[in-house]
């Protein structure tokens, strides 16, 4: 039987005290302890961040590589070894800024890997500059007189690149942000969760209190996720009311099923043998 | 001009089908077992544009795109009148000094004394058996075969597996080439080159082409790469045979990704590449660090064009050293190689597999558009399997740490999947045990550890570098020093001025990085260093006088061009005589 206790590494977390960060440390080991998988099993890679240093804290393997990047290494590692259950994670300025062309070409390669974004709408490393999901007005130290840029939105951006698995969540929310990461972590293709996770040091604006009074549950309402255009309207949906939960899900093939020759795990093809006949054409 | 060998240039606008003759001349002979040189001279436009394809073919072993030109077949006006005109000089290349054959339907075109004019009607003859105008080029090709009387047979088996597949098409070219070649007999003769059959035979084939080969039998199970020319040749290669070799060929969303995603297979335990041309390995460049950080393994495939900036895309240039050698912030263990044929790219690109997984650090294997994308033969291939894979942990480790501090400065990897040894690898300095000891609690003495252990993979690297290759050496008076491609001009220039009682030898680097100290005494009692390189600022000379001291004279080309011996045979006696 698998634990969380399992996942538990040894270097204590350091994000401010009250970071969202927290509940997905919470929340990703749970799940993975949930669905039985194996802390040697999981790989959680990362870019550059606050959020990113996740890796550094789970006892698994951790891939801390470079900012933007987290997504065609997981997509590869993932390529190269099947078995293995591989996470990305990572915040909004690395995933949405840097990685986005990865983010958009990921969503519709499909290849079978989850995404989890530590979404806090602000640069928490680098102490508080706008970021991509910034809010229009938004005062930081790079906008002085207010956010000019209208922000980025993820979810819609993925179901046009034709993600097939898009969720959000809400780091004030962990009991049901395990169950959706456990979906998309057994979700057969490319699965983007986007986690409203509060910066309690640089955004004074999108704070947990501000989440927790507009957030509510997509499957109270009966929302269906099997309508791409139901869901374009509740990706948009943005105010007094803000939805969590999964947004969207499809059976599309994934990449690994479209090429041939990854039906076998690279990581298991022999060595290949070249032959005379290898050179004929060449003749 | 030597009876043994022959220089046939085919000239014409992009998309009149040059290439495809030029490679089928250059198989007719590879097949009559003769060495062959070929060089595609492009535009990097589809249709349109002037391009050439010269191949040059010989008894005796041949290394370069050499001197003089024997036949011409012009596909349009502006071919014949280019190629024939005695004041060409397109970067040392010869004008014609032989026949020009020609279609009769070209009209009226500027005449020169030096060339014998040999027009046929090719497009009424194609027209016979096809509507497509490039049969033509088919009868032209069939015309040079019966010029220089070598058996028709082995033509028509080039053009028979060339269209293989293709139906009746193969028929028709086989007798418009064979009219051609009847045509051309009777209206204008034979040749009085000598160019027999040799009972051998050898294999035609591209630096992009032997870098996939070479990489597969050295394991390759995964490549990632993004259009650039001339980085692509290995991609088409590799893309096209991914079900045979059994190897996943990813074309990314851009480099950068591209990189990243070798890294990542590599983590997980394969062995995988990635490539470009200068412009897309700019965007690399990050990653190149995080590779020699986090001591993944890396091969990147380097292929030159002439820079700056777009440069010139469809030529050839060796301006990317300082590039290389400069990527990615910090100091970090890596090895750079440049091998110096199309052979020996074969070889190189399963040593830098092995290279790079035994050390863990990224290493470069540099070519050029010249090396990557002419055609040249090779004898024969070793085909046994040559991937010399390290130990891996199993989980029983005690007191496993990933990074830990060895004599060698290498450390046992633990593949993602092997239970017990879970752990972080990361782009943030770490401990042994990979821990981060960046910002909050940096420990600057092991940050001085950490980096002297990966550092010191140079120092046993060094013990094991094979020793800089040599060409007539020992008796020369004077040393050319040349890297990559510039091998078989270089040599052939040697040949030229040693006939002309000048002794001169060459140090020829396959490996500038690190610098092999041999080169020191190599140079030893030496009157004379001249440095030959395919750039401006003598890129090589530079790195090689930083690091051991050493200098020279310098020739140097950089009009997209590669060397042609003659021309540069001069050039160097020159640098000698100041």
């Amino acid at each position: 039987m698998v634990t969380m206790n399992d996942f538990k590494g040894t270097v204590k977390a350091d994000w401010c005290p009250g970071c969202g960060n927290y509940a997905q440390l919470t929340a990703i080991p749970m799940a993975l302890a949930q669905l039985g998988i194996k802390p040697e099993q999981t790989v959680i890679v990362s870019g550059i961040g606050c959020s990113s240093n996740m890796p550094e804290y789970v006892r698994a393997y951790g891939f801390h590589g470079i900012h933007g990047r987290s997504l065609p290494v997981a997509s590869a590692i993932k390529w190269a070894n099947p078995e293995l259950t591989v996470i990305a994670y990572g915040g909004d300025g690395d995933g949405y800024n840097e990685g986005t062309q990865h983010f958009y070409h990921s969503s519709r390669r499909n290849p079978d890997i989850t995404y989890i974004v530590s979404d806090n709408q602000i640069f928490g490393l680098t102490t508080g500059q706008a970021s991509p999901t910034s809010m229009l007005g938004m005062k930081t130290k790079t906008t002085p007189d207010g956010n000019i840029e209208p922000p980025i939105n993820p979810l819609s951006m993925a179901l046009s690149a034709g993600a097939t698995f898009v969720a959000r969540e809400f780091s004030g929310d962990v009991k049901h942000m395990v169950e959706t990461i456990k979906r998309a972590i057994s979700h057969k293709g490319f699965s983007i969760v986007d986690v409203f996770s509060p910066c309690v040091t640089y955004n004074k604006d999108n704070t947990f209190d501000f989440f927790r009074k507009r957030v509510y549950h997509l499957e109270d309402e009966k929302h269906d996720t099997s309508d791409l255009m139901a869901a374009f309207k509740k990706a948009a949906e943005w105010g007094d009311r803000i939805p969590i939960g999964i947004l969207y899900e499809s059976n599309d093939p994934t990449y690994e099923s479209r090429d041939e020759v990854l039906h076998t795990p690279l990581i298991k093809k022999p060595i290949k043998q070249l032959k005379e006949q290898d050179l004929e054409e060449f003749l | 001009m030597d009876q043994n060998e022959v220089i046939i240039r085919v000239g014409g606008a992009a998309g009149d089908g040059v290439q495809s003759a030029g490679l089928i001349i250059g198989k007719v002979f590879s097949r009559n077992g003769l060495h062959v040189q070929t060089y595609n001279y492009y535009q990097s436009i589809i249709r349109g544009g002037q391009s050439w394809y010269q191949i040059r073919a010989s008894h005796n072993r041949i290394r370069s795109q050499g001197d003089g030109l024997d036949i011409l077949i012009a596909l349009n006006k502006d071919a014949l009148e280019r190629h024939t005109n005695p004041n060409i000089n397109e970067g040392g290349a010869s004008p014609l000094d032989g026949i020009a054959v020609y279609d009769t339907a070209l009209g009226d075109f500027k005449k020169y004394d030096n060339v014998k004019y040999c027009g046929l009607p090719l497009g009424e003859i194609a027209q016979k058996y096809s509507k497509n105008t490039l049969l033509k080029n088919t009868v032209a090709i069939g015309a040079v075969f019966g010029y220089l009387s070598i058996d028709f047979e082995t033509l028509a088996g080039v053009i028979r597996d060339q269209f293989v597949g293709k139906g009746d098409i193969a028929e028709m070219n086989v007798k418009a080439a064979k009219e051609g070649y009847e045509t051309f007999i009777s209206k204008y003769g034979k040749s009085n080159k000598t160019l027999k059959p040799e009972n051998k035979r050898f294999y035609l084939i591209s630096g992009g082409e032997t870098a996939g080969m070479g990489a597969v039998r050295a394991g390759l199970k995964a490549y990632f790469g993004y259009p650039m020319t001339p980085a692509s040749s290995i991609i088409h290669y590799l893309a096209s045979h991914s079900k045979s070799f059994d190897v996943f060929v990813k074309i990314t969303e851009d480099e950068i990704s591209a990189i990243n995603m070798a890294i990542g297979a590599n983590y997980a335990g394969i062995r995988a590449m990635t490539g470009s041309s200068g412009g897309g390995f700019a965007l690399m460049t990050e990653a190149v660090g995080m590779s020699a950080e986090m001591e993944v393994p890396l091969v990147i495939y380097e292929a030159q064009r002439a820079g700056p900036s777009t440069g010139l895309p469809t030529k050839t240039e060796q301006g990317d050293l300082f590039q290389v050698m400069g990527a990615s912030q910090g100091d970090f263990p890596k090895a750079i190689f440049s091998p110096r044929n199309v052979e020996e790219v074969y070889y190189m690109a399963g040593e830098a597999l092995n290279l790079a997984e035994k050390y863990q650090m990224p290493v470069f294997l540099m070519v050029d558009l010249y090396l990557a994308e002419h055609y040249e033969t090779v004898e024969k291939f070793d085909l046994t399997p040559n991937a010399v894979r390290p130990k891996f942990a199993t989980g029983d480790e005690k007191n496993y740490k990933r990074y830990e501090f060895t004599e060698t400065g290498i450390s046992l990897r633990a593949l993602p999947g092997t239970p017990n040894l879970m752990h972080n690898e990361d782009s943030d300095e770490h401990d042994e045990k990979g821990d981060v000891v960046s910002d909050a609690v940096t420990d600057p003495e092991i940050r001085r550890k950490i980096m002297e252990k990966r550092m010191r993979k140079m120092e046993t690297y060094m013990k094991e570098l094979p020793p800089t290759p040599t060409y007539l050496l020992k008796d020369a008076e004077y040393v050319v020093i040349q890297w990559g491609s510039t091998q078989g001009a270089v040599e052939e220039a040697i040949d030229i001025l040693r006939a002309k009682g000048i002794k001169v030898g060459a140090i020829e680097v396959n490996r500038p990085y690190p610098v092999n100290p041999d080169i020191k005494e190599l140079v030893k009692g030496k009157k004379k260093i001249v440095f030959v390189e395919n750039n401006y600022t003598g890129q090589l000379r530079r790195l090689i006088s930083s690091e051991i001291g050493i200098t020279g004279e310098l020739v140097t080309k950089y009009d997209g061009e590669s060397f042609y011996p003659g021309a540069l045979a001069a050039q160097i006696e020159e640098r000698i005589r100041k």
